[in-house]
């Protein structure tokens, strides 16, 4: 070998060559190529949170070795996110899109191919430059997908139901009502006497009440109709009757204008427009057969969230969603289970407290969970319940609702119980309020059967509001804990925020500004015996029962909404740029408008704690 | 650096320096507060027949330029070195045979290659010392002096900023590859010396950019 040959030429790097023929779109050069192309490459290495944009120097496609990295548009909209493998050319991307950064949201390794060999390896391979033009389009799309649809689970029910309704009286056959209904070519009538709604009538009321009973033909069809449907008006919007008609599982439900039956409104309506509902999320859970399949379909839940709140969905129906979510995923990992268990050997019923019962959940929620068991269970049948306890919680944890760290769960031998040792447990806790048993009250009071017998979280839940309302003693510990969170009022003049830790600017917005009004809620609710554990459904429910003022009530309300907004959007800037979302808020921060909003907010939480201290703790310091 | 300056001159009043390590010490030595991106780095590993200086030999070296902040794959070289003895069992560890080395080159011809690489830039190695104890011994035997020019040690960056961030360092913790797990650099396998070096790298890379921006070549010192 010569002097001159050592060292003259780059030498190869497999590794490197190797990574190339398995990214898109270099698997498309041959081997020369790709050793040019290689040979030309510079690598540089990225932290969390440094950007590119049009302006950035060393221009050319770079291609993530490892790491990640969020492509958005100029409203800070995600068009894409990047890993191993996947590559950008922000001008490329600037010339369709304008406006597009990217940001890395996971140090990154990267191989950029310089501008120069960039262009003429597009001039040289009709593959490699196809790749580029295709990819363009497949953002555009993206783009597309992801731009806020405002307000379109707000849009009322009139915009997607059917006006043009079958109706038949109640004397016409079942026969004749079948015919109406194969020609017209729908799968329900409405029966109609006298212009008012009487019943209706399905495809399967046909084939359950009528073929499977062997009822004659001449049958009329007002003896086997659903008499007196629940209706929706047609001014209720999209989301509202999406939540009524899963819930109560109807497929059809007529729509009242005036108070007179206008169209009818099916479950394929509201499902089949969008993809990214949430309604066709809980139902695609309900049909998976394994856990990870659960878990893959729960995974894009925070860009779901960030989707909605984008699109100007309240934050209590945020939240409300991402209950129904996680019920469904409790409800799908329960039946699993059952279907390798075999059935439960006596009635029982899944519990959730706190926040999921509430239905107020927001992303990373732990899980809180329970079982209340039929008191005819046998020691030997709660082993059946252990096992099923286990898989459950299990599950949950792999879908990312985290253990509880207190460890309320159905795992824990207390927390899987008869009722009658459940009813025994609530008792000890209002006798002797230790700060213990108020801590688990607050917990354990907001209650919420999920699957099985709901008759069963029911009788406890009765039972919880018998042993609080008419125990002034613990209501006044209670009373005590619901005034230990105060609002920060302070931020507002001297923006005196959490001190300690790695949150020392910012507060606990969670822990402030919404715990104070769940408990105040709470607090009236068990001692007024309000069934409801939704907060706003107390609030509600307190300021019609005249146990609280309307205005009151109301306010608070408001208070509550603003706070979770404020929460809301925090965690969607977080999901956004890829950290994980949090509850800590800094109010230097937030534009002056929200911050005087905040402000508003934390004044009445603030009134309203003032009204508990008179109530309940009058005369005890 | 001063002290660099003055072990060239001393050895340049002897005789028998070569005359391409002359030319590389009659380039100036960066200064300590010149900022990273305008440092020329080259990134180098070797593959030794023994990890003592005074029995092993040189088998190959290994380097890649950073520039800019890059490391430019275009410099990427690995030469292999004609043995005089044979590689014995060290084959089992850098994986290179008597046969493949035979057809190598001359180490004064590596060792002529990567000076000319390295002009007007810094060396790099993840533990410098044995490295360097080698080639400087080499370059000795092969160009009349040793090579008197700067060096950063990755290894002794890691174990500085462990120090400094107070953690303890286990058994292995400062090996190549679990330095480079910790700035979540992909996995890399060991094959060859330029393999190691181009790893060496992109941890050099990771680790400059892990301390902030507009770092001093003397902050690596």
């Amino acid at each position: 070998m010569t002097d001159k040959a050592l060292g003259e030429d780059p030498a190869e790097l497999e590794d490197v060559v190797e990574f190339l023929r398995g990214s898109l779109p270099f698997n498309e050069l041959d081997d020369e190529n790709l050793a040019d192309a290689v040979a030309t490459l510079r690598v540089s290495y990225h932290r969390h949170g440094e950007r590119f944009d049009v302006d950035s120097p060393r221009p050319g496609l770079r291609v993530l070795r490892s790491g990640a990295v969020d492509i958005r548009d100029q409203d800070n909209k995600l068009l894409d996110r990047l890993g191993e493998g996947e590559s950008f050319h922000i001008g490329g991307l600037n010339a369709e899109n304008g406006n597009v950064v990217a940001t890395v949201i996971e140090d990154a390794l990267v191989y950029r191919l310089p501008d120069e060999a960039y262009r003429e390896l597009r001039g040289k391979h009709r593959g490699f430059d196809r790749y580029f033009s295709g990819q363009r389009s497949r953002r555009l799309r993206r783009a597309a997908r992801f731009q806020p649809e405002p307000h379109a689970l707000l849009a009322p029910v009139r915009s997607v139901m059917t006006r043009d309704l079958l109706t038949v009286p109640p004397q016409a056959s079942v026969h004749q009502v079948a015919v109406a209904m194969a020609h017209r070519r729908v799968s329900s009538a409405f029966v109609v006497e006298d212009e008012a709604l009487r019943g209706i009538i399905t495809d399967r009321d046909l084939r359950t009440r009528v073929l499977a009973a062997s009822l004659p033909l001449d049958t009329p069809v007002g003896e086997v109709m659903t008499p007196d449907p629940e209706a929706i008006s047609a001014d209720e919007s999209l989301f509202t009757t999406t939540l009524r008609m899963t819930q109560r599982s109807y497929h059809h439900l007529p729509v009242l204008e005036e108070g007179r039956l206008a169209g009818v409104v099916t479950t394929s309506d509201l499902i089949l427009a969008r993809r990214d509902d949430p309604v066709y999320l809980v139902q695609h859970i309900s049909r998976q057969h394994s856990v990870e399949g659960i878990r893959e379909l729960v995974e894009g839940m925070a860009n779901l969230m960030v989707h909605w709140v984008n699109g100007g969905m309240p934050a209590q129906q945020v939240s409300q969603l991402l209950t129904a979510i996680s019920d469904a995923v409790a409800t799908r990992l329960i039946g699993l289970a059952e279907e390798e268990l075999g059935p439960a050997p006596v009635p029982w019923c899944w519990l959730s407290f706190g926040s999921q019962a509430r239905s107020e959940q927001l992303l990373g929620a732990d899980q809180d969970n329970g079982i209340v068991i039929d008191d005819r269970a046998t020691d030997e049948d709660l082993a059946w319940f252990r096992e099923l306890a286990t898989r459950v919680c299990d599950g949950l944890a792999l879908c990312g609702y985290k253990y509880c760290p207190g460890g309320i769960m159905a795992t824990t031998d207390q927390w899987c119980q008869r009722l009658e040792t459940w009813k025994e447990t609530v008792r000890s806790w209002t006798r002797t309020p230790t700060n213990d048993a108020v801590m688990r009250v607050s917990i354990f009071f907001d209650i919420r059967g999920i699957s099985g017998e709901a008759t069963l979280a029911d009788a406890l839940q009765e039972e919880m509001l018998k042993q609080a309302g008419k125990n002034s003693i613990f209501l006044a510990a209670l009373a005590a804990s619901a005034l230990g969170n105060k609002p920060p009022l302070g931020i507002f003049r001297r923006f005196v925020v959490d001190r300690d830790g790695e949150h020392r600017d910012s507060l606990d917005i969670k822990k402030r500004g919404v715990l104070p009004v769940t408990e105040i809620a709470r607090l009236h609710a068990l001692a007024r015996g309000v069934v409801a554990v939704n907060t706003e459904e107390r609030l509600n429910a307190l300021g019609k029962g005249e146990f609280m003022t309307m205005v009151d009530s109301r306010n608070l309300m408001d208070a509550l909404h603003f706070v979770q907004r404020v929460r809301m959007q925090h965690q969607c800037e977080q999901v956004l740029a890829g950290e994980t979302p949090d509850n800590y808020i800094n109010p230097r921060k937030l534009p002056r408008l929200a911050r005087e909003q905040l402000r508003d907010a934390f004044t009445i939480i603030d009134e309203a704690q003032s009204a508990v201290r008179q109530t309940y703790r009058a005369g005890m310091g | 650096m001063w002290d660099l300056r003055l072990r060239r001159w001393r050895w340049l009043r002897r005789s028998g320096v070569d005359e391409r390590l002359q030319t590389i010490w009659a380039e100036s030595l960066p200064k300590r507060q010149r900022l990273l991106e305008d440092v020329v780095f080259l990134v180098c590993d070797a593959e030794m027949s023994s990890l003592n200086p005074e029995e092993g030999e040189v088998l190959s070296l290994g380097w890649v330029r950073v520039e800019g902040g890059e490391i430019s794959l275009n410099s990427a070289r690995h030469c292999l070195v004609q043995n005089q003895n044979s590689v014995g069992q060290s084959a089992t560890v850098h994986r290179l045979r008597d046969c493949e080395l035979a057809a190598g080159g001359s180490l004064e011809d590596a060792l002529a290659a990567l000076l000319s690489a390295a002009r007007g830039g810094v060396l790099v190695f993840h533990h410098a010392p044995l490295d360097m104890a080698f080639l400087n011994r080499a370059a000795k035997r092969c160009l009349g002096g040793p090579l008197l020019l700067p060096a950063v040690d990755t290894l002794a960056l890691e174990k500085r900023l462990m120090e400094r961030r107070e953690q303890s360092i286990p058994q292995g913790a400062l090996r190549l590859q679990a330095c480079r797990e910790r700035y979540g650099l992909p996995a890399h396998h060991a094959h060859n010396a330029l393999t190691d070096a181009l790893a060496t790298a992109e941890l050099l890379l990771a680790q400059c950019a892990a301390r902030g921006p507009r770092l001093r070549l003397g902050d690596l010192l």
